[in-house]
Parts: structure tokens; C-alpha cells; sequence
């Protein structure tokens, strides 16, 4: 019997075996659901963006017309008074879900991902009222791709391949097998080849389908490119798992006892190692405390409100040419956007402690995370799919900015009382959120899917040589 | 000779290094759970108790303001953290931890600890619960797979039926020893969790006796589950290999894929109302109906005029003993109340479909009924939450009119204008939260208790199926 022949009858043994085809349909089936749900939420996410940004867009328009409207003389100013009041600029700031967002949902069930931004609010208001998801469902995590690629898929292989070499070993007929011009190697990387191979041969299929499923019909570019930094990371903890497997089987252990090794270590891997690096990272870098947050912006919200008098005495102090005696606009609107700024300033350095909290964090488990691939290639496909932690602390940040870009642009007139000019309503600036170039994200998870792929190779070699060793044991038997 | 074998098995697990270094591992893991849950908690509950003291002071201090406009800075309500969380946290990352009381609007808890996590805590995290609800099974298959297979492949459970000893007392030796030794683990970490519970500052969940006690009965059911399934498989499979795949494949149903799938297919077969989408809804059916100058909404303020003209027997608004402008603001609360009674009946009813939706899945996975019983034991459940959820809301509506009503009583004609000071703000009640007492709490989860025990009965059914024709069949052999 020929390596060829061994290929054949595994070939032929795993068609004729119900159970691994049952098995390999059920990963085929959850892949599918997996990548049907994930269009749906992502689809559902881009209309719920669209329709924000459309709705406040059109309210800007409306409220750009009034401006035209009293500019070009067609309404007396005292008939609107409240036409262009500087305070009352508002604009959406939207973050359209990621690229890959239905392959891997990754932080986006938990993060707003619009905003208001208008001079009413402090920094803290920013994002109001998004927290209705139902809390269970949030528990549980979603049944997206990522799952089944670091989950369900490594589970699928320990299933297929536990018994590669000891359930022949076991029946004896491995040393029939080995009477044959045919190395140990051989017959079990023959049998991994076609058990393993089946089972990657339906992840391609898998994401192949969840790219255009996804899109909705031919993917563009950026989802095109995104995508093959996914299929590497996919296909770097395939290699992890592939090298492992080998590994385990090659210590040639009872069935039974392969099979607790290789489920200890998915438990390991996938379970109680992220668990305890998410806890170690929390512990070792904990964040400020978001009810002190919301106590000092209420705090000085209430000063600033109660002191308001001192408030606009020292404003009118930095900007005597605001010095205006004939307001038309109420008292209370200048005073709201001095309230709200000093509010801004104060927890200015408590939001600024969150994201270097955040950015701690995210240092530690790029140090921590080669401990337990399954968080490393959790963290890396996040990051490819744009559905990352970082992203959505970069989202908020940029929001922030925004305002006080908006705030720079309009302070004078807010001040001053004086109604804007289309010209300088035109001029407000726009937001537009930018996603992480393709070269970048290629940058920062090359080196860790490098390390998937490297970790397989190294268990792979050990295995190479465990087998070599048992081959000479079965020569000198 | 219950005792005998009970006594054998314990020295066999003890010369086992597999059985001690897993449970070892699991212990470990519940003493590290343990502890992060009791720091976690009473990090919360240190925050809350400073959060709750600042916000009574801000509001004592808050200087001369309308009491309407200080209905819209108003206060907040924090969600205790009850020292059970410490044991299983359930919801408590999933939902928010205060619920800002302003007027016109019922917003939603915020501030979720989840926002805060790094992102591979949705992975798994790390709690005394969750240990036992994946380990526990884990463990308790490890133990008993081999319980009967193993001892007739060997040929030894021939000898002991020859011998007489009887199926049922070899069976349930085997049971007592498998089970003590979880059980101590779930004893363990309960007594672990409990003594670390009663630190300072951590406040007590009412009947926290009782629920302790409902939690120790509802995991020694939930792991005698296992070991009789363990057992049933154990003797009625033919191999101990082919036991310990069932097993694996029981666990992996049970513990991993059960509790996410659930939910995924209840969230596919009854949405939630979408985030954005409810929020908009909130804010335009509970106001624009009443305020803007839709035909409807002058029509619904003429109502209010006219009602407030006919209470007081006078012809104008300018002739009422009362601040008009306080009348019609308490009667858009009223309004507006009745729209989000509406609208979070929707939300809830929602929530409830899907976990009844989810429920079915704990057919498949006892793991799911497990966790609903324990976080409603705990007080950590959806229904925990809706509780506090509704009486912040019943005490927002209270305090909202207390300050319209003040504004209504002594504004006269002053309108807007009208201010109260820091003497009425500091007789202002505080929001004092009373969770249920555990016979409220666990009134949902009735049928999850059924299905548990339909699950113990199932399990010892195939025990005994296995006495039948595993030992039977030998004892005929």
C-alpha cells in the first residue's frame, strides 16, 4: 500500500462516515447562518446610519433654509428670530459599520455609533439613549463568523481527527498499515490531509459566501482587501490548530486520552485563557470609575450654572471685543454654551485617563495575547473587520473634536448674539469618519498572524519528529 | 458497598494525575473567579455609594433654579450591585448602572460595564458561575466516562457482577463519588463567594439565605444531571472512546454552542425593536405629539387649557390661582407617560419572547435553564433589571410632578420665571431602591426549574436504561 492508496481510503472512509458528515454539514450550516445573519446586521446597521445621518441632514437644511430665508430679506429677522442662531448648530457625526462588520460584529452590539453633535450638549451628552439591546442577547455574543472560525471550527477538527492514529493503533491495524512500503508520517498526515482539508475546504466556502453574501452582490475594493487579511487570519488559526492536532496525535496516546488533551487545550485556548487576560487586563489597568465621570460633569454643570454670573464676567474678562449692549438673542442661550463648555474642559482630562486607560489595556494584551491565540486572533480578525475596541474609542474621540471644531467655528457668534451668515453656516465643518487604511491594518496584524501560522509550523516540526521517533520504535519492534 | 466502591473510586481519582491536575485547574479558576468577582463588586458598589452622595449634594446645592429646569437636570438613580452578583454577575456588565431621571423622557440605563471591557471579554469572563456551569459538566464527563465502559472492556465489570454486587449499587457508587467531589467544588466556591459576600460595603440582597441555598440545590441538580447522563452514556456505550466522544460532544452542545445559539435564533425569530430606531421613536411620540404645531398636538394643548380653565371656574389663563406653565408641562408628562408605557411594554414584551424563544434551546442545553434560574437567584436576571428599570421610572414620574407640582402651586403668573432655592431642593425625597425578595424573583423562572428537573429525570431514566442493557446484556453474557 502506496501513501496514494492511504489517501484514497481515507478519502473514502470519510465519505462513507455519517457521523463526520453529519459533523462537516453542521459546520457548513452554522458557517451559512452565520454569514446570513451577519449581512442582515450589517445591513441593518448602514440603514440605521443612513437614516440618522439623512434625517439630521435634512433638519440642517431646514434650518440653513431660515438663514437664506432672512438673509435674502423674503422674512423680516424679528419674524425669526431664532434663524441661524449660532447655538443651534447641529450635525450628524456617523461611523458606518466596518468593512467586515457582518463577518466578525466584534464591539458594535455595545457602542453607539451616531451622534447629535450640538452646542446644547456637553461632551459627556454626546452619545444619549442607544443602550436598548436586549441585554440577554448582548450576554450571549453573536453567532457571527469569527465564532465559527475560532469556536466551532477547531472543535470540528479535534472531532474528525482524534482517533487519526490510535483508533488503528488501538484495532491493530496500524501495524498491518505499516508492513506496507509506508511511513507512520505518511498514513497520519494522510488522514489529517483529508479530514483537515474537508474542513478547510468549507471554511473557503464559507467566507467566500459571506464576502458576497455580505456585499449583496461583487464586493468593492476595500471589502475585497479587508477580506484577504480575514482569510489570512482564518487561515493562520486553521495552520495554529492543524500544527496542534498533529501534535497531539503524534504522542500516540489512547484515543480517549488524545481527545481530553486536544479538549483541554481548546478549553485552554478558547475559554479560560481569555477570560483570564480580559480579567488581568481590567485588574492591572482598571478604568476611572464612569459614575465619578458622571458625578464631576454634573458637578461642575451646577457650579458652572450656579456661578453663571462669574461664568460670564470672566468671559466678557478674555473677550472684551464681545462686549455687545444691544443682545437679541436670551440671556440663557449664552450662558447654556458657557455651561456646557466649562463642563467640557473639566472632564476633558477624565476622558482623556478613559482612553489612555483603554490604550494600556490594548498594549498589555498585544504583550499578553500570544498566550492564548484564540483572543489574539480574536482581537486581529476585529481589527481587520473594523469592529475593534480601538476604532470605536478613536470614533468617540474624533465626535469630541468635532464639536469643539464646530464650537471654535461659532463661539464668537454665540457670544456676541448674533445670527450666522449662510456663508459661515456653509463653512461649518463636516464630519466624515475615516476607517484605518488597508496598509495599515495589514501592518498591525501581520506580525500576530505571522505567529499563528509560526506556532503551527513549530508544533508541526514536533510532531514530524515524535512520528519519526515512533516509526523507529515500530522498526525495532 | 455504595460506600466500598464511592471509597475505590476517590483513590482512583486521586492516583489519576488527569483528575487531580482538572480539578485543580477548576478550583483555581473559582478561587480567581472568586476573587475578581468580590473586587469587581465592591469597586461598583464603593462608586455607587459616592456616586449617590454627590448627586444628593449637587442637588441640595443646586442654588435658585425653576423647578422645571431642574427636572431636567434632575437625578439619577443607581442600580445597587447586591453582594450575590459576586457569585454569578449575570446581567449585571449587559445592563447600566444608573437611569437619569429628567424630565419628558424614560432613558434607558447607562454607563454598562461592558463598554468599558476590553473586547475578548465577550469571549468568556471569569466568574464563579460560569466556572461551574462549564466545568462542573466538564469535569464530572472526565470522571465518569469510562465509569462502565472502561470496566467492561477491561473485563472487570463482569468479575464484580459475578461477584454480586448489584448493577444499581456499582451505579450509584460511582454517582456518589463523581458527584462529592463537584459538589464540593460548587460547595467551595459558594462558601468562597459567601464569606467574601458579607464584606463591607457590599449591600445585602434580601433573602440572601434562601437564595444562597436555591443556588447551592440548583447546581447540585444541575450537575447530578451529568453525572446520571454520564453514567446512562458510559453504560450503554459499547467503548469507553465512544462514551467519552458522546460526552465531549454532550458538553460542547451543552455548555458552548446551546447558550449562544439560543438567543441568536430567538433574536433571528423575534427582533428587538432596533436601538436607534426606538430612541428616535421615544423622543418623537412622547413629545412632538403634544408640542410641535401639528393640528393634533394644538387640539391636545387647547384640551389642557380648556380642562385646567373648567377646574378653576375662570375664563383665561392670565385669571388661574396657578402657574399655567407648570400645568401644561405635568400634563405633557402625562402624556408623554402614557406613550412609554406603550413603548417599553413593547421593549420588555420583546426581551421576554426572545428568552421564551430561548428557553426552548434549554431542551438541548441544560446550561441555559441553569443560568436563568441563577441570575434570577441572584438577582442578576432580566427580570432583576426590569424591576429596578420600572421603579426608577415609578419614582422619576413622582419627583417629576413633585417640581411641576411645586412650579404649579407657588409660580402664580410669574410663568418660566418662577425659581425655587436650595431650602425645597433639600426636601426633596431620595430614590431608595428595594429589590424583590426571592419568591418575586424567581416567579419567571418557573419553567426553567421545570425543565431541569425534566432533565434529572431524563438523565436518571438513561442511567437506569443503562443498568438495563449495559449490565444486563453482561450479566446474560
Amino acid at each position: 500500500m502506496t501513501t496514494r492508496a492511504v489517501l484514497k481510503h481515507e478519502r473514502m472512509a470519510l465519505l462513507h462516515d455519517r457521523i463526520q458528515l453529519v459533523l462537516l454539514g453542521l459546520f457548513a450550516l452554522i458557517c451559512l447562518w452565520a454569514s446570513l445573519r451577519g449581512a442582515e446586521y450589517r445591513e441593518a446597521l448602514e440603514e440605521a446610519a443612513t437614516a440618522f445621518e439623512t434625517e439630521h441632514l435634512e433638519r440642517a437644511a431646514d434650518w440653513r433654509a431660515r438663514v437664506v430665508a432672512v438673509e435674502s430679506g423674503d422674512v423680516a429677522p424679528e419674524d425669526d428670530r431664532f434663524a441661524g442662531l449660532a447655538m443651534d448648530v447641529a450635525r450628524p457625526a456617523v461611523a458606518a459599520p466596518g468593512p467586515l462588520a457582518d463577518f466578525s460584529h466584534g464591539v458594535t452590539d455595545v457602542h453607539p455609533f451616531t451622534s447629535r453633535v450640538s452646542l446644547w450638549r456637553s461632551v459627556d451628552r454626546l452619545f444619549g439613549n442607544y443602550q436598548f439591546q436586549s441585554p440577554n442577547e448582548i450576554r450571549a455574543g453573536k453567532l457571527d463568523l469569527a465564532f465559527a472560525v475560532l469556536f466551532v471550527m477547531p472543535l470540528l477538527m479535534i472531532a474528525l481527527t482524534f482517533g487519526a492514529l490510535s483508533r488503528d493503533r488501538d484495532s491493530g491495524r496500524l501495524g498491518l498499515l505499516l508492513s506496507h512500503p509506508v511511513s507512520v508520517r505518511a498514513v497520519v498526515r494522510s488522514k489529517l490531509l483529508v479530514r483537515l482539508g474537508a474542513v478547510f475546504a468549507i471554511l473557503v466556502a464559507a467566507l467566500l459566501a459571506g464576502l458576497f453574501i455580505g456585499a449583496g452582490g461583487v464586493p468593492g475594493g476595500e471589502r475585497l482587501g479587508r477580506f484577504g487579511f480575514w482569510f489570512l487570519a482564518a487561515s493562520g488559526y486553521f495552520a495554529f490548530w492543524t500544527g496542534a492536532i498533529y501534535w497531539f496525535v503524534s504522542l500516540n496516546r489512547k484515543s480517549e486520552t488524545t481527545a481530553m488533551m486536544m479538549i483541554g487545550f481548546w478549553v485552554l485556548n478558547g475559554l479560560v485563557g481569555p477570560a483570564v487576560l480580559a480579567a488581568a487586563a481590567q485588574l492591572i489597568h482598571p478604568a476611572p470609575s464612569q459614575l465619578a465621570f458622571l458625578s464631576t460633569a454634573r458637578e461642575v454643570s451646577n457650579e458652572a450654572y450656579r456661578s453663571r454670573a462669574d461664568v460670564m464676567q470672566g468671559m466678557l474678562l478674555d473677550h472684551p471685543e464681545l462686549t455687545v449692549e444691544n443682545y437679541t438673542i436670551p440671556e440663557y442661550i449664552r450662558v447654556s454654551y458657557l455651561v456646557n463648555e466649562t463642563v467640557d474642559r473639566a472632564v476633558e482630562p477624565v476622558l482623556a485617563e478613559f482612553e489612555a486607560v483603554q490604550d494600556r489595556r490594548q498594549s498589555f494584551l498585544s504583550l499578553v495575547q500570544y498566550a492564548a491565540p484564540a483572543a489574539l486572533a480574536m482581537r486581529s480578525i476585529n481589527e481587520i473587520s473594523g469592529t475593534d475596541l480601538a476604532r470605536q474609542v478613536r470614533f468617540e474621540g474624533e465626535v469630541r473634536d468635532y464639536k469643539r471644531a464646530i464650537a471654535r467655528h461659532v463661539e464668537a457668534k454665540v457670544l456676541a448674539g448674533e445670527r450666522l451668515t449662510v456663508a459661515e453656516v456653509d463653512a461649518v465643518p463636516a464630519y466624515a469618519f475615516r476607517e484605518s487604511d488597508l496598509g495599515a491594518v495589514g501592518r498591525s496584524v501581520l506580525f500576530p498572524v505571522g505567529y499563528l501560522f509560526g506556532l503551527g509550523l513549530l508544533a508541526a516540526a514536533l510532531a514530524r519528529r515524535n512520528l519519526a521517533r515512533l516509526q523507529t520504535r515500530f522498526r525495532e519492534a | 458497598m455504595i460506600r466500598a466502591i464511592a471509597r475505590k473510586e476517590f483513590v482512583q481519582y486521586w492516583r489519576d494525575g488527569r483528575v487531580v491536575t482538572v480539578f485543580g485547574i477548576v478550583a483555581l479558576l473559582g478561587l480567581a473567579a472568586t476573587v475578581t468577582g468580590w473586587s469587581a463588586v465592591s469597586s461598583m458598589e464603593r462608586e455607587r455609594a459616592s456616586a449617590v452622595a454627590m448627586d444628593r449634594e449637587i442637588w441640595d446645592t443646586q442654588g435658585l433654579k425653576n423647578p422645571h429646569t431642574a427636572a431636567h437636570f434632575s437625578r439619577y438613580a443607581f442600580q445597587p450591585t447586591f453582594n450575590l452578583a459576586v457569585f454569578d454577575p449575570g446581567l449585571t456588565d449587559y445592563v447600566g448602572n444608573a437611569i437619569w431621571l429628567e424630565a419628558h423622557y424614560r432613558d434607558p440605563a447607562a454607563l454598562r460595564p461592558v463598554e468599558d471591557a476590553v473586547e475578548i471579554q465577550r469571549i468568556a469572563q471569569l466568574n464563579p458561575a460560569w466556572v461551574i456551569q462549564v466545568f462542573g459538566p466538564l469535569l464530572i464527563f472526565i470522571l465518569l466516562y469510562g465509569a462502565v465502559a472502561a470496566e467492561r472492556e477491561s473485563g472487570t465489570l463482569r468479575q464484580l457482577l459475578a461477584a454480586g454486587v448489584r448493577p444499581v449499587s456499582l451505579l450509584l457508587g460511582k454517582a456518589v463519588s463523581a458527584f462529592s467531589l463537584t459538589g464540593l467544588l460548587v460547595c467551595g466556591v459558594l462558601v468562597g463567594s459567601a464569606i467574601v459576600m458579607g464584606a463591607e460595603g457590599i449591600e445585602r440582597l434580601p433573602d440572601t439565605g434562601w437564595r444562597t441555598a436555591g443556588l447551592a440545590a440548583l447546581y447540585l441538580v444541575y450537575l447530578a444531571i451529568f453525572v446520571f447522563l454520564a453514567l446512562g452514556v458510559s453504560a450503554l456505550a459499547s467503548r469507553s472512546r465512544t462514551a467519552l466522544a458522546g460526552l465531549m460532544g454532550v458538553w460542547i452542545v451543552a455548555t458552548v454552542l446551546g447558550p449562544r445559539i439560543g438567543p441568536e435564533v430567538a433574536g433571528a425569530l423575534a427582533p428587538a425593536p432596533s436601538a436607534p430606531e426606538f430612541a428616535a421613536r421615544l423622543d418623537r411620540e412622547g413629545a412632538d405629539p403634544f408640542w410641535d404645531a401639528s393640528e393634533g398636538a394644538v387640539q391636545r394643548r387647547q384640551r389642557v387649557m380648556d380642562a385646567a380653565l373648567a377646574e378653576y371656574g375662570v375664563e383665561t389663563v392670565e385669571a388661574l390661582p396657578i402657574n399655567y406653565d407648570g400645568y401644561l408641562l405635568q400634563a405633557s408628562e402625562e402624556f408623554a407617560n402614557g406613550v412609554f408605557d406603550t413603548m417599553y411594554a413593547e421593549l420588555w414584551g420583546s426581551y421576554e419572547s426572545q428568552r421564551a424563544i430561548a428557553r426552548g434551546f434549554a431542551l438541548v442545553s441544560p446550561t441555559i435553564a441553569a443560568q436563568n434560574v441563577s441570575m434570577a437567584l441572584a438577582g442578576t436576571g432580566i427580570h432583576a433589571y426590569r424591576h429596578f428599570a420600572d421603579e426608577a421610572e415609578a419614582f422619576r414620574r413622582e419627583f417629576v410632578l413633585l417640581l411641576n407640582q411645586e412650579m404649579i402651586d407657588h409660580g402664580g403668573a410669574d410663568g418660566y420665571a418662577y425659581v425655587s432655592g436650595n431650602d425645597f431642593w433639600r426636601q426633596n425625597p431620595d430614590f431608595e431602591y428595594a429589590a424583590p425578595g426571592i419568591g418575586e424573583a424567581v416567579r419567571g423562572v418557573w419553567p426553567d426549574v421545570i425543565i431541569l428537573v425534566l432533565w434529572l429525570a431524563i438523565a436518571i431514566a438513561m442511567a437506569a436504561a443503562g443498568v438495563r442493557r449495559g449490565f444486563l446484556g453482561e450479566m446474560a453474557a
